[in-house]
């Protein structure tokens, strides 16, 4: 699932440069690519609350 | 190599704890004595009108010192008296005085209106002669020219204020609680921010016994650097301002303008830098990668993107050269940047959905699993309400506040009321306590609602955009009582301060603004940042109040979708492509802050950031530092609360002498 909802976000944002580069900006093929990322963001999301198994960790603070 | 993906919650409880206090206390007693009542009173009056000229003069009311400043009088003379002072005690003297002081600042509206019904803006957009008399009398009406909030002109905005108040603490208080209810008792989340509040009055309290603690000189520190720099900053042109008709600025309040010396290779760039280094200090306490990330965006923002792509391609177009910072952020904004904004703020509502729905699904299947949340016992002696009572005056409340908006826009569709108070408050509400609950903070927020909301009812008149709409947010304030937990305080104790103050405030919060508009006109000569502020504000409202007229407004106008989408897309791009990458969600809120905005009024902050981050985490380590940072911090305001508290005061002096001419 982490795989997938990566590649649908880099479909996404290439989708989102090639409507700007090279379709002229227009906000149709912007939104299409919008939501694209909205189901890539969705599915990244869903994956990391919901993955069983997930290691117990303590986050670094590099902050 | 490669980076570990951390989780929001992981990513932001993390921050939280470098401000965790050991443990919880599970005993609780009763902050409001007789002394914390009639201190935070005495305290909090006293620094109230300073504050509210403070907010005139540079933009920042101060008002963060008077609680510290009411917690120091109250622990030395505990000291003094051989008695300790207890953490309930000093947290409700924290909440009753910041409360005080914060009295006055609730009527500001209506000097902000005074003001805009005759401004030329108002006038010029037609509708200085639609304000309902509700918000404000006419222009002029004596009670505006004579500046005087003691008229019987505004008997009727006054009364709908009060009104309100009434209504909104039945259903603030009752909304919270039941939503605090269930997100921290049923639901057992942690409110991880919440200890850093709690800690204040945490730490202050160790200070009434025997030893003295790093906290006092730390707070020392601060104190006598917010005294310097609100001498440097508010004192001199404050104090200038009382003898001269033109008051000095060692420091221009509230930037400098470097936009026009600029523009020879950044066209159409904006850098103002802001003179209030007191900013450094949120550097301090905020987490570097936003500082940090937010300033970089800004500077690419403003010395590529704008002068060397959008110029150059025609998309900013209304600038030209001379222009200073408010004309070209006004070009700018109405060229491209005011639609892009539009679109990223749809991005952060979308971005707050994605985190808080799964969390909402994660919670479900944690109950299966573990068992051990849905319990609804609460902790003995902490003061609960009753559920059913709670919930009954919730609905009083809202009901009320429906059938007052309904009084004041008769027109308006009733149904779009009722369902912005009983299905999206709700909802809205404990998405919110839910994020606050994991987080630390709201996520979840439909950007432009309002506007949405009066597009779809096709109303037309312009008084709805006076009139308050149900749809609110109790979430951010469930955390107010975990730290009341946290601290060991009862809850009918808060309860029983708040309402017992209220009446108090409502009187003396009127009394001193009206003296303050006395004083001069506002704005004028004497408060520099909102002469330099109000104009640009009134124009913005204008366009805004304007916006749905006949459909083609300037500002409608001005909204592009092309460049909406663009705003929503990049930003979803980069959050998603900061995801792919592994970096903290951190970076993000950073870099959506920074594009577009001008980098000038982020140099403090980032001085902080680095300062804090290169050298003092290294001189003191980190958990060090980020306890001393919220004392440094309060004795910052307080040092510059007390200078704006003395300005103050010798300037009503010396308005209050008439001058003899003999």
């Amino acid at each position: 699932m982490e795989k997938l909802a990566s590649i649908i976000i880099v479909i996404g944002t290439v989708l989102w440069l090639v409507s700007v580069l090279f379709l002229g900006g227009r906000w149709q093929w912007q939104m299409f690519a919008a939501l694209v990322l909205t189901v890539g963001i969705f599915i990244a999301h869903f994956w990391e609350e919901l993955s069983e198994g997930k290691k117990e960790r303590t986050t670094k603070d590099d902050n | 190599m490669a980076r570990e993906r951390i989780s929001q919650a992981d990513e932001w409880q993390t921050w939280a704890q470098r401000y965790d206090i050991e443990g919880g206390v599970r005993t609780f007693e009763s902050g409001l004595t007789v002394k914390v009542f009639f201190g935070a009173l005495f305290v909090g009056l006293l620094m109230m009108p300073g504050s509210i000229y403070l907010s005139y003069v540079s933009g920042q009311s101060g008002a963060a010192a008077a609680p510290w400043v009411a917690v120091i009088l109250f622990t030395e003379l505990a000291r003094r008296s051989f008695t300790t002072a207890r953490r309930q005690e000093l947290y409700m003297l924290l909440s009753l005085t910041g409360a005080a002081v914060g009295s006055g600042m609730q009527y500001r509206s209506f000097i902000w209106y005074a003001y805009f019904v005759n401004t030329p803006q108002a006038i010029s957009y037609e509708i200085a002669d639609k304000i309902p008399a509700w918000v404000v009398p006419a222009g002029d009406s004596a009670g505006v020219l004579t500046r005087s909030l003691l008229h019987p002109d505004w008997l009727l905005p006054i009364g709908i204020y009060l009104a309100g108040k009434f209504l909104g603490t039945l259903r603030v208080v009752s909304g919270q609680y039941i939503l605090f209810r269930l997100t921290a008792d049923l639901e057992r989340l942690p409110y991880p921010m919440a200890p850093i509040t709690a800690q204040g009055a945490t730490a202050l309290a160790e200070t009434t016994g025997k030893q003295e603690t790093w906290r006092w000189q730390v707070f020392s520190i601060g104190s006598m650097a917010g005294l310097i720099w609100g001498f440097i900053y508010i004192g001199v042109p404050a104090l200038s301002g009382v003898m001269m008709s033109q008051p000095i600025q060692i420091l221009k309040i509230p930037w400098i303008d470097f936009t026009q010396s600029i523009e020879g290779f950044a066209p159409t760039g904006v850098f103002a830098l802001r003179t209030d280094f007191g900013q450094m200090l949120f550097g301090f306490v905020l987490p570097f990668p936003v500082v940090m990330s937010e300033f970089v965006t800004a500077m690419l923002s403003q010395f590529v993107l704008n002068p060397h792509i959008l110029y150059p391609n025609e998309i900013l177009h209304q600038w030209h050269p001379g222009s200073d910072v408010r004309a070209t952020v006004l070009f700018n904004g109405l060229d491209f940047w005011r639609s892009y904004d539009i679109g990223k703020t749809f991005t952060l509502g979308l971005v707050g959905m994605a985190a808080s729905v799964p969390m909402l699904f994660k919670l479900r299947k944690t109950q299966k699993k573990a068992g051990e949340r849905g319990s609804l016992a609460t902790p003995p002696n902490r003061g609960d309400f009753p559920l059913w009572l709670m919930g009954i005056l919730w609905l009083i409340g809202m009901g009320g506040f429906v059938w007052l908006i309904h009084w004041m826009v008769p027109n308006f569709p009733v149904s779009f009321l009722l369902g912005f108070a009983f299905v999206y408050t709700p909802i809205n509400s404990y998405i919110t306590a839910r994020t606050f609950g994991v987080l630390g903070r709201d996520l979840f927020e439909i950007p432009y609602l309002h506007e949405i909301t009066f597009i779809l009812s096709r109303y037309e008149e312009i008084d709805i955009w006076f009139a308050p709409l149900p749809d609110e947010d109790y979430g951010a304030g469930t955390q107010g009582w975990r730290v009341l937990e946290l601290t060991g305080t009862t809850f009918t104790s808060n309860l029983a301060a708040t309402l017992l103050i209220m009446p108090i405030l409502i009187i003396s919060g009127i009394l001193v603004q009206h003296f303050i508009w006395q004083i001069a006109p506002i704005p004028s000569a004497q408060y520099p940042f909102v002469q330099m502020m109000w104009p640009i504000n009134a124009t913005n409202e204008c366009l805004m109040k304007t916006s749905l007229r006949d459909g083609n407004s300037e500002i409608i106008q001005a909204i592009r979708g092309d460049y909406v989408a663009a705003g929503f897309t990049s930003s979803l791009a980069i959050y998603g492509m900061l995801w792919v990458l592994k970096y903290p969600s951190m970076w993000f809120y950073g870099i959506i802050g920074g594009i577009g905005a001008d980098p000038g009024s982020m140099v403090a902050r980032l001085l902080g950031a680095i300062i804090g981050r290169f050298y003092m985490i290294k001189r003191f380590g980190l958990k060090r530092w980020f306890m001393f940072n919220p004392v440094l911090a309060a004795g910052f305001a307080c040092g510059v609360g007390l200078i704006g508290m003395g300005t103050v005061a010798i300037a009503l002096v010396s308005k209050a002498v008439i001058v003899k001419p003999f």
